[in-house]
């Protein structure tokens, strides 16, 4: 009878432990499986984010209309007018110089592209490089050189000596390099790159590039594409 | 006492509860920070320049790969890595899971002051989603410390050591 009840109640802490295994076990995998979706999840949701961070400020508008001393690629009548706040030495905006120069080219007369100076504090050799290009503007060489200041970023970004390297570009469009030393020094033209500079900030530009279209910050400019379609875009409605 | 033996002799966790959690937020949220720049690094979406934030600079520096492996990726793997092995500790309660992703942690700190140090003083330039990893793993390294010193004490050392 004692063996008996024994038996069974064996038998029985047999079957809770085996079912408490089981129920560990499900919880077990519940845990893992959990996991595994979070971090899915997680990953999915950084790429989803990283491809649609903003540019720049959101909210950013453009506060000073084109002037006479901007420079302007196409047409400064045109209906659209494509505003950008750049940096020579800024990586991405050199990553963004052909894209740029692809749209112009085949736009044409139907876009307004203008070049603003905004040159970061840390990138030391980029204000040298806004001069150099303002410098040679004054013998009507501006895109010239900012083409070949955005191709050469490699070449002068972190040298000691760029404004030596900027010469030799000027030499290279064969200026008046007399006129271009003393112009690249002169007191107009660093008043010219903080203007625009300061305009930046006042449109609320914090990064570069940042471009705007009639007016408004483009939030993530999203490369050749992005920017093709928002021109198109902009043509379309205003015509 | 080895720490095969430990579960077995006390079934409840001797590293605080609020020590693995903490853990598990601050190894998942580096983790999130990293996956980020390492997204970035592949897509090759170029990382803007700004006023206050020099990720361009940083991410885009010959340091930012070592050995073609770029570091935000061994980041997300370091944290990643953190994370489960905090997760394989709740799961067979073996501080010794816990205890090797301690002394990771400890690497990863190292690592950390390595990588201030050369955007102070080397590049010049602050990457705030890079501060903010170094931020966080000297965290986890606070955190191991507490659980260290907490697994010293309800072994009963702690009387030996002070």
């Amino acid at each position: 009878m004692e063996t008996f009840t024994n038996q069974g109640s064996a038998q029985n802490q047999e079957d809770r432990i085996s079912k408490a295994k089981r129920r560990q076990t499900v919880r077990r995998a519940a845990m893992w499986f959990g996991v595994f979706l979070v971090i899915g999840g997680a990953v999915f949701g950084v790429m989803k984010i990283s491809r649609s961070t903003p540019g720049a400020g959101e909210t950013a508008s453009l506060v000073s209309a084109i002037s006479s001393a901007d420079w302007v690629k196409g047409d400064k009548e045109a209906k659209v007018i494509i505003v950008e706040y750049s940096d020579f030495q800024c990586p991405a905006c050199g990553a963004y110089h052909p894209v740029l120069k692809r749209l112009s080219e085949e736009f044409g007369d139907k876009i307004g592209f203008v070049y603003r100076h905004f040159p970061l504090p840390q990138h030391t050799n980029a204000r040298p490089a806004a001069r150099a290009a303002e410098a040679a503007g004054r013998q009507g060489k501006f895109w010239e050189m900012h083409d070949i200041i955005f191709e050469n970023q490699q070449e002068w970004s972190e040298s000691q000596n760029g404004k030596n390297i900027f010469e030799k570009y000027a030499e290279t469009l064969k200026l008046d390099m007399n006129r271009f030393k003393s112009d690249v020094d002169a007191k107009e033209i660093s008043d010219k790159v903080s203007a625009d500079f300061e305009s930046g900030t006042k449109s609320g530009v914090n990064a570069t590039p940042t471009f705007f279209l009639n007016g408004k910050a483009i939030a993530n400019p999203g490369g050749y594409d992005g920017l093709r379609n928002a021109i198109s875009q902009a043509i379309a409605n205003n015509s | 006492m080895t720490d095969l033996e430990t579960p077995l002799v006390r079934p409840s966790p001797i590293i605080p509860r609020w020590i693995v959690w903490s853990w598990l937020v601050f190894s998942f949220v580096g983790f999130l920070d990293a996956t980020y720049l390492t997204v970035k690094h592949y897509t090759g979406g170029p990382i803007n320049c700004s006023i206050l934030n020099g990720c361009d600079k940083v991410a885009t520096s010959s340091y930012a790969a070592v050995l073609g492996v770029p570091v935000a990726l061994a980041g997300a793997v370091y944290y990643l890595f953190l994370f489960l092995l905090a997760v394989i500790y709740i799961d067979s309660s073996r501080a010794r899971f816990f205890h090797l992703a301690v002394f990771t942690a400890f690497a990863g700190f190292l690592a950390s002051l390595w990588f201030v140090y050369l955007q102070v003083f080397v590049l010049r330039a602050l990457c705030l989603y890079c501060l903010f990893s170094a931020i966080d793993s000297t965290f986890l390294s606070l955190l191991g410390m507490v659980a260290l010193r907490s697994k010293t004490k309800s072994d009963g050392y702690s009387d030996k050591e002070n």
